[in-house]
């Protein structure tokens, strides 16, 4: 069992635990300060990787400290990908309520997604091989 | 995320710094509502000067402050909000659930005037 995030390279892995949310901002945030990006391309991106692996650690893995959720980044010139893999049940996102809806505007869950899909270019939600969802987000940097 | 807390004319300001994305800023924040509230110190203004942005974790945070304040018969204004933040309430139209101020002396001196 992984007890503590591990970093190599462009990737971090973290076991199911919502408190490693920061973890994994501080190193999205890093690697993207090395590529000089723009304070607010920095937020768009973090924030969205932010959800998913919320996303991932909660509804996915349902917090099992046995499971995990990996985010790798590739830094092309000309667009971030990240790819969020959890190993958990697979998420569907037709079925989480439209969050704006007024009789949803006090709500406390349910945004993560329609902001991802705001701020980013691209979102992909695919099943992962042997289980679990691998989202892949892009958004243009150039 | 830091929490400072301070009282200018009677209302609790809060004034969180760094980011509001969930784990244990959950329940820095919304404890420290609670515990003012509990004390009938029912006004508050969360000054956002300092909170470089927040993601849907940190919006429902902001929510749940804002449901506990309105139901021991307050009110709860933002203040300072950032650009970030603010194109994330209009994003998700919850620029139209808060109040929000240029200032923390606007927020203040907006409470109870509604």
């Amino acid at each position: 069992m992984l007890n503590k995030p591990e970093i190599q390279q462009n990737r971090i892995t973290i076991p199911s635990d919502p408190a490693l949310i920061r973890e994994v901002d501080e190193f999205v945030e890093s690697r993207l300060r090395e590529r000089n990006l723009s304070d607010t391309l920095i937020a768009d991106i973090a924030i969205c990787a932010t959800e998913i692996v919320n996303n991932g650690i909660n509804h996915g893995n349902k917090q099992d400290l046995n499971k995990t959720v990996t985010l790798e980044l590739k830094l092309d010139p000309e667009q971030v990908v990240i790819v969020i893999t959890d190993q958990g049940i697979s998420f569907d996102p037709e079925r989480v309520e439209d969050p704006v809806d007024p009789r949803n505007l006090l709500r406390e869950v349910g945004r993560g997604i329609f902001i991802v899909k705001h701020l980013m270019d691209t979102v992909e939600i695919d099943r992962a091989q042997g289980g679990g969802t691998v989202v892949t987000l892009t958004k243009k940097i150039a | 995320m830091k929490l400072n807390s301070r009282e200018q004319n009677g209302v609790i300001v809060l004034e969180p710094k760094g980011k509001i994305m969930g784990g244990p800023d959950a329940t820095v924040l919304k404890e420290a509502i609670r515990e003012h509230v509990n004390q009938n110190a029912k006004n508050v203004v969360i000054d956002l000067k300092e909170v470089d942005w927040m993601n849907s974790t940190g919006l429902g945070i902001m929510i749940s402050c804002l449901k506990t304040v309105r139901e021991a018969g307050g009110e709860m204004k933002l203040s300072n909000v950032t650009d970030k933040i603010k194109s994330l309430l209009t994003i998700t139209k919850l620029i139209t659930v808060f109040d929000a101020y240029n200032s923390t002396d606007e927020a203040v001196a907006a409470i109870g005037k509604q």
